[in-house]
């Protein structure tokens, strides 16, 4: 019974959750959440058997396997003692499931290994019986946040733009939905969804389907927006504002909620804000736009939006940043360096020129695009030179037109890199080439000025085959001059600027790796020749 | 005549009646609940009315004997003893299907047994002197 091992079915490799194979090493026995097989014994109607009991000791750190051989006693009097016919309890047949003992066959043979009655009483059924009560009562990612009468409701629209109000808002998803509802002044407090009470009405479950933990919505803010749309902070947050009818408006309309969930890494939830804004209607008005948002966060530690865990996700931007230069330290061949420094605006991270609507490059205020993963951006401008232009002074303006304030030095490899990781980070490298064509005649030697600028990221996709993870592999920043031609008093020119991102999918194609064929060992024995060796 | 020999054999009359009662219900416990081919079952169930024949026989040989004081009767019940001892061995080690209780019963059938053969030997003794 000690040899036997359903669950082994890989050869000379170790089987995920399988504590009786044999070729597994403590290493892998601590990654096991579960043991598979919990038990292997014989028939159970023998009298006395052994029965080998595999599990996993979570209390333990690594976590162990535990390997018993126990013998089991039937107590029953009518179990067998001997069995003297070989093949006698191979053939069993099956009972027929009757209505009473449809529910005890289902336990016992409706799951992927048959189970025996020893899951009753095996040695450590304590400890297993409690991990596995706290592994089902956490939230895990998608689960719908639950509140003590339903769940928490995040109003989106489903087939038109009308809410919804039966859409549950999922732990860890942070989402952001606008829709309309309709409203009139005569209603305005009977409809609930715009009221605060809605919202903040019923607690949510700490823990999932545990009713004894729940976690009050606070009112985090308020804002006030009036009918021309200025909004207002208050300052008494405490307040629950109801919506009343005031002089043919109805104030205290909810225009928006703004949930805030912060969590536990056990998946627990410890508290929850709501911030709202607050807004009037008028008799004229027949539907009002809500917008709803949720976001989470993890106690105690300081949310830096990631772009990918641990691959980059195509759309969200780029992270960069720059590193500050390191004091030379007297010591030789030690530097003090330090992490990079990011932005914490995750938008304006690495960001190009956006175009505005009037198509000027000097009257353009400043917007700037962010550099979205995987996304091939252009944009440009047109600038007007006249003859009074000072071509250094233009030449400044533009590379600081093209590369924005804060041009970083680093972009980050991987979605999640860690700003003290600084070996993750990619040095953005930068070229210059020049428009210039060489006329052998003249040769003009004017000042350039900054035409184009290309930003070039190359990433490979790294990771397994079934799951590749974008990786950012290099990042090439090109600006292109042209010369200025001195023009003559009076006549003007316009000269496109583009910048531009471009993102090349430099990965190897894929090697999926082959097991090594096996080999027929055959050596003839050491004294083959022997007399004439 | 021993009196304790007289009493053993009537006990252990009333004690065969529900030992092959037992055996026999058993028996089909066993071939309902078991897969018992008609090849092993065969031999099972004569070797018990083999056994039930002989034990009633010997039990009669034996009273018989005790009571008109007599040998020859009590020798060859001694006999048949050693007969009905290897058939319960056989049902407590070598049939088919072998339960615990079938273990209980002959394991006191057998006690019962030597206890008889014990003193149907010093009843012998007795009656030949």
């Amino acid at each position: 019974v000690a040899e036997l091992c359903v669950c082994d079915l890989l050869v000379a490799q170790c089987d995920v959750n399988c504590c009786c194979d044999p070729d597994c090493s403590a290493a892998e026995f601590s990654l096991f959440t579960t043991c598979s097989v919990p038990v292997v014994t014989g028939d159970s109607r023998l009298c006395s058997q052994k029965a080998a009991t595999y599990s996993l000791d979570v209390e333990a750190n690594p976590p162990e396997m535990i390997f018993k051989l126990i013998d089991h006693i039937n107590p029953n009097v009518f179990c067998i003692h001997t069995a003297n016919y070989k093949q006698a309890l191979s053939f069993t047949s099956p009972e027929t499931p009757t209505s009473e003992s449809f529910d005890q066959l289902l336990k016992q043979f409706g799951s992927a290994t048959f189970s025996t009655e020893f899951e009753s009483w095996s040695v450590n059924s304590d400890s297993q019986i409690s991990s596995d009560a706290n592994e089902t009562y956490r939230y895990e990612y998608g689960v719908p946040i639950q509140t003590v009468d339903a769940f928490v409701r995040l109003p989106s629209p489903v087939v038109s733009s009308w809410c919804s109000d039966a859409n549950p808002a999922g732990f860890l998803v942070n989402q952001a939905t606008k829709c309309s509802r309709l409203v009139s002044v005569e209603r305005c407090s009977t409809i609930q969804a715009v009221s605060m009470m809605f919202y903040i009405n019923s607690s949510i479950l700490a823990k999932w389907h545990e009713f004894v933990f729940q976690v009050n919505i606070t009112v985090q803010s308020i804002v006030v927006q009036s009918l021309n749309g200025v909004r207002t902070l208050l300052d008494r947050n405490e307040v629950l504002r109801l919506p009343a009818i005031l002089d043919e408006l109805c104030i205290n309309i909810v225009l928006g909620v703004s949930y805030h969930i912060t969590y536990t890494e056990a998946g627990e939830i410890i508290e929850a804000a709501a911030s709202f804004v607050l807004g009037a209607i008028t008799k004229e008005t027949l539907s009002i736009q809500q917008s709803f948002e949720i976001s989470f966060m993890q106690v105690n530690t300081k949310p830096v939006p990631l772009s990918g865990n641990p691959g980059y996700v195509v759309g969200l931007p780029v992270r960069a940043g720059f590193r500050p230069q390191g004091y030379p330290s007297p010591l030789p061949l030690t530097d003090i360096t330090s992490g990079i420094i990011q932005s914490t605006d995750k938008y304006g991270q690495l960001t190009i020129l956006q175009s505005a609507s009037n198509w000027d490059c000097l009257a353009a205020a400043g917007a700037r695009a962010p550099v979205l993963f995987g996304y091939n951006m252009i944009s440009g401008c047109k600038l007007r030179i006249t003859a009074a232009m000072e071509c250094q002074l233009l030449a400044q303006t533009l590379l600081d037109l093209l590369k924005g304030q804060n041009f970083p030095e680093y972009v980050a490899s991987f979605g999640n890199s860690q700003a003290q990781d600084v070996l993750d980070w990619v040095p953005i490298s930068h070229l210059h080439t020049s428009e210039q064509v060489k006329i052998y005649n003249i040769f003009q030697s004017s000042c350039q000025i900054p035409v184009s600028l290309e930003i070039e990221v190359q990433w490979t996709k790294y990771g397994s085959l079934v799951n590749p993870q974008a990786r950012i592999v290099n990042v090439t920043a090109t600006v292109t001059t042209a010369p200025l031609n001195q023009l003559p008093s009076g006549r003007e020119r316009t000269v496109p600027i583009t910048s531009s991102v471009v993102f090349t999918d430099i990965s190897s194609p894929a090697e999926p790796g082959y097991k090594a064929r096996p080999t027929i060992n055959v050596k003839l024995p050491f004294d083959f020749f022997f007399p004439f060796v | 005549s021993s009196v304790s020999l007289q009493i053993l054999f009537y006990v252990n009359g009333i004690y065969y009646i529900f030992y092959f009662l037992a055996t026999l219900a058993m028996i089909v416990y066993k071939s309902q609940v078991f897969s018992y081919p008609d090849s092993f079952l065969a031999p099972d169930l004569v070797l018990l009315f083999i056994m039930a024949i002989l034990e009633a026989l010997r039990l009669y040989l034996g009273s018989k004997g005790n009571l008109t004081e007599e040998e020859a009767p009590l020798g060859l019940s001694l006999v048949l003893t050693v007969g009905s001892a290897l058939l319960c061995v056989y049902f407590l080690v070598w049939q088919t299907y072998v339960l615990k209780a079938d273990v209980i019963l002959s394991a006191v059938l057998l006690f019962t047994y030597g206890l008889e053969s014990v003193l149907e030997i010093v009843a012998i003794a007795a009656f030949v002197s």
